[in-house]
């Protein structure tokens, strides 16, 4: 198969179509989720969901994989759609660029909620990224995370609002112009709908003599970068690097091949990092 | 009827600045309220159980250690990026989950990534029930 073919034969599949399935799956079992979950009582109405709640085990594994899969997908939607996004103009071309981000940070969010011993610590660090960034900061931090302040509060009201609203106001274009139906694409949404059957979310209860917890799979070159730079650098302007690339790598742009190139080290290096926090 | 070139710039940059400005004036409220935190309370926490020399307590934001005659509170929050300590019996030291970052049980840094020492917090110690308190 030659390189010219293979990103054709990607694209005859619907990625975008099939991320979008995901997020709807996600969106209504996530509302089933914070049916039983209190911000109050964080870990207790979260472990409670799994050990007591009826199907409360299998509600909160469909939005936690739906959620996975939704960012999966949309990844492999960018990058296979990547050669017919020319025709954006450059503010249509940037929103959708910062949708990934926002993503990621719901994701992110998702897992801070769990306040298990991962997302506690997730929690952590995210609030002390946050203020470490100058003068913003501490305004960013109180709008969106607030943890040792407010507990999960304000987590809860950016994960299940805030965040929601920023992605659909910057997506609204976008999903306007590719409209999909549900009932074309039942088998994705049941094969989501069985997967959630047989696997369980993850939780971590807190463990006595756990000498390393690592954080969600897509943070933990991040994890590993903290413990070399300080916060700001390694948590606030190592990853603004990547999505300012990225929104910068375009084809008539004069630095489009050197955006190319430094992306891939970029993920490469990220790629390194989570190997070597995943050693420890 | 038209109205001349440089009217026309001269309204646009006026509404530019009335837009500004207005901008401005909501952006301030809204940073205040935001950042606004009620002060707390100092938390004390009473600890209805004697702590034999030699023992420790864990608690989900401090440690009480009783060594002799001599009982301190210290913090579980690492101070490079505020996870939660945990406390190795064998070594007698802290150390963070997250970065490995150690201190010793009196909150001493002993090694990195973290710069700062560990918070300690008062205790006050009483001959009748309950025998400790913590002022957080």
């Amino acid at each position: 198969m030659t390189m010219k073919a293979l990103p054709g034969n990607l694209a005859a599949v619907k990625w975008g179509a099939w991320s979008l399935v995901c997020l709807y799956i996600s969106l209504v079992s996530g509302v089933l989720v914070a049916l039983h979950y209190d911000p109050a009582a964080a870990y207790y109405s979260t472990a409670a969901m799994d050990l007591l709640v009826p199907f409360g085990e299998y509600f909160r594994s469909l939005h936690f994989y739906s959620s996975q899969l939704f960012f999966l997908l949309t990844i492999v939607h960018l990058v296979v759609a990547y050669r017919s996004s020319d025709s954006y103009t450059t503010a249509q071309w940037g929103r959708l660029i910062v949708t990934l981000p926002v993503v990621l940070l719901l994701l992110f969010t998702g897992y801070i909620l769990r306040a298990d011993s991962t997302g506690a610590s997730a929690g952590a660090i995210a609030e002390a990224i946050l203020l470490d960034i100058p003068l913003l900061g501490p305004a960013i931090n109180s709008a969106f995370f607030s943890i040792t302040e407010h507990g999960m509060q304000r987590v809860y009201v950016t994960h299940i609002i805030t965040f929601d609203l920023l992605w659909l106001a910057l997506a609204w274009e976008h999903l306007r112009r590719y409209r999909i139906r549900i009932t074309d694409y039942l088998p994705t949404a049941g094969l989501v709908l069985l997967f959630s059957v047989f696997v369980a979310a993850p939780i971590d209860p807190e463990k006595l003599g756990v000498s390393y917890i690592s954080g969600p799979w897509f943070f933990l070159g991040l994890q590993e970068l903290l413990r070399y730079l300080p916060p700001l650098v390694a948590g606030f302007i190592f990853p603004a690097l990547f999505v300012f690339a990225l929104f910068l790598a375009r084809k008539h742009h004069r630095f489009f091949k050197s955006m190319l190139i430094f992306l891939v080290i970029w993920l490469l290096l990220y790629l390194i990092l989570s190997v070597l926090a995943l050693l420890h | 009827m038209r109205r001349p070139a440089s009217k026309s710039r001269r309204i646009l940059v006026t509404r530019r600045i009335f837009l500004g400005i207005g901008i401005v004036s909501l952006l301030y409220p809204l940073y205040r309220f935001i950042g606004f935190r009620l002060p707390r309370k100092p938390q004390r926490i009473e600890v209805a159980k004697q702590i034999l020399p030699g023992q420790f307590r864990l608690f989900p934001n401090f440690i009480l250690f009783a060594r002799k005659d001599r009982v301190w509170a210290v913090s579980r929050k690492c101070t490079h990026l505020g996870c939660t300590l945990h406390y190795v019996e064998k070594d007698d030291l802290l150390e963070c989950p997250c970065h490995q970052s150690r201190f010793s049980s009196d909150g001493r840094l002993l090694n990195g990534p973290a710069k700062a020492p560990l918070n300690t917090y008062p205790v006050e110690k009483r001959q009748d029930p309950p025998y400790y308190v913590v002022t957080l």
